[in-house]
């Protein structure tokens, strides 16, 4: 039988609201997530996400770009601002090995050096299927922390 | 005593809190359905509203360093107990009548300025900029929007005042007794101009996309909600959802109050707030794009405050 706190969490797992940090992106992959997010096709308001406009907000942080030099304090102190429990969505190959921006001296990436990252998704850019895989996965994460 | 629980089952169980909370996140789960259908997506579950509360329950609340603490956490909870109490001080036609000690019309217009100052201090005391540009929008287009709503309500209390042998009737009880007896305001040309202006009024109180200038999420990012998260963000959450009840149901009780007693007539007031929230509020919002403040707040200036000023004048004379 499943206890009240258990019943609880799963209500809860079912709103998962998504915050996007543009960690020096060519915005490639924003374009992607906002696809992703706005046209009918591929509605994910169905799994209860929402794009909410502050890291104050969020649960599901998707992280686009190689963490450029230029802007990786903001985007360390934008990330301590999303209360927890949170889970990391690295969205491209940016955040995972730098892609094209790969030992670039302006450039930071991989991204698991400074933020624990729970899943990656892959792609220059990503398709919008994968991105939907990367949050359903982020999901399941979510849950166990709750 | 006894007539002591009673008001306190009314602010807490029925018609207020627990009922109209459920009635409120409802109203709010058919609205982003239906919204998700006419933009021809699948949408959200209609329980959505009621997830998205259980998930804020469990999430932390920060504070901002800059933020006045006190009045940062402070602020919602007096903006979802004066919800609270007005959800209980609006009558059901048939099925409940408010106890004349808990307040009038307009103990409830009082009330209902409180989410909007709530919103305002919150906005202030979250020391972000955003809230700061939420707070100003709020305060212009409150001043806006407050007069003719109150214009409205005295057009409609003398009306019923006068056809009372009285000179004005601020209980709520009596202004739907009277339309009971005598046939609904709605078809009343009198209060026709009063009608139109309530209809620009609501959407401006309960921010939705014409007039959702002072939470624009694209522009200033959810304003004075910014810098909530967590309990405190869902205690917004609540406000706006018992306001949506509680002004819904002040216009169901202003204009059209017609209903059987018992069971029945929570049924039909039930379908009169959905139809209202679904044709009022949703198809509204999806149809228009956002006002700036000073269009809205020329808007208001203008028409609404007109028209009910108008309709106050044609009763006060007739």
């Amino acid at each position: 039988m499943k206890t009240l706190t258990e019943t609880m969490r799963g209500l809860a797992a079912r709103s998962p609201w998504i915050y996007r940090i543009n960690a020096g992106s060519c915005n490639g992959c924003d374009v992607e997530c906002a696809t992703t997010a706005c046209i009918p096709r591929y509605d994910v308001e169905r799994l209860g996400c929402q794009y909410c406009g502050s890291p104050r907000h969020a649960d599901i942080v998707l992280i686009t770009g190689p963490l450029t030099a230029r802007i990786k304090d903001d985007v360390l102190r934008v990330y301590a601002e999303i209360p927890d429990p949170k889970v990391t969505v690295a969205v491209g190959i940016c955040p995972i090995s730098g892609g094209v921006f790969r030992e670039s001296y302006a450039v930071h990436a991989p991204m698991d050096q400074y933020i624990p990252i729970d899943v990656n998704v892959p792609g220059c850019p990503p398709r919008p299927q994968a991105i939907i895989e990367g949050v359903a996965l982020a999901i399941d994460i979510w849950r166990e922390r709750l | 005593m006894l007539a002591n629980y009673s008001a306190l089952f009314a602010v807490l169980a029925f018609p207020g809190g627990l009922f109209a909370l459920a009635i409120g996140l409802a109203l709010k789960g058919a609205d982003r359905r239906l919204a998700a259908r006419l933009q021809r997506r699948v949408g959200p579950p209609l329980a959505q509203p009621f997830f998205d509360l259980v998930k804020l329950a469990r999430k932390r609340t920060m504070v901002p360093d800059i933020a006045a603490k006190p009045v940062f956490l402070g602020a919602p909870l007096i903006g979802a107990a004066s919800m609270l109490l007005a959800a209980a001080l609006v009558p059901i036609a048939g099925v409940y009548t408010p106890d004349p000690a808990l307040g009038d019309l307009l103990v409830l217009l009082y009330l209902l300025t409180v989410p909007a100052v709530v919103l305002m201090v919150s906005g202030s005391a979250s020391g972000s900029p955003f809230g700061a540009i939420g707070f100003s929008r709020e305060m212009a287009l409150m001043l806006a929007y407050e007069g003719p709503l109150v214009l409205v309500v005295a057009a409609v209390a003398m009306r019923t005042g006068a056809g009372m042998g009285a000179r004005v009737s601020f209980s709520l009880s009596e202004i739907v007794a009277y339309q009971q007896a005598h046939g609904a305001f709605l078809f009343d040309p009198m209060l026709w101009p009063a009608l139109l202006a309530f209809l620009a009024f609501y959407p401006a109180n309960l921010g939705i996309v014409p007039f959702d200038i002072p939470e624009a999420e694209t522009e200033v990012l959810e304003g004075p909600l910014l810098e909530y998260s967590g309990p405190a963000l869902g205690l917004f959450k609540v406000m706006s959802a018992l306001k949506a009840v509680v002004v819904l149901s002040l216009g169901i009780a202003l204009f059209f109050p017609m209903a059987p007693a018992g069971l029945a007539g929570l049924a039909v007031q039930l379908a009169k707030l959905l139809l209202l929230m679904l044709l009022g509020v949703t198809v509204l919002r999806v149809s228009c794009g956002r006002m700036r403040i000073d269009q809205a707040f020329r808007f208001f200036l203008k028409w609404p405050l007109a028209l009910s000023l108008l309709s106050l004048v044609i009763v006060s004379f007739a």
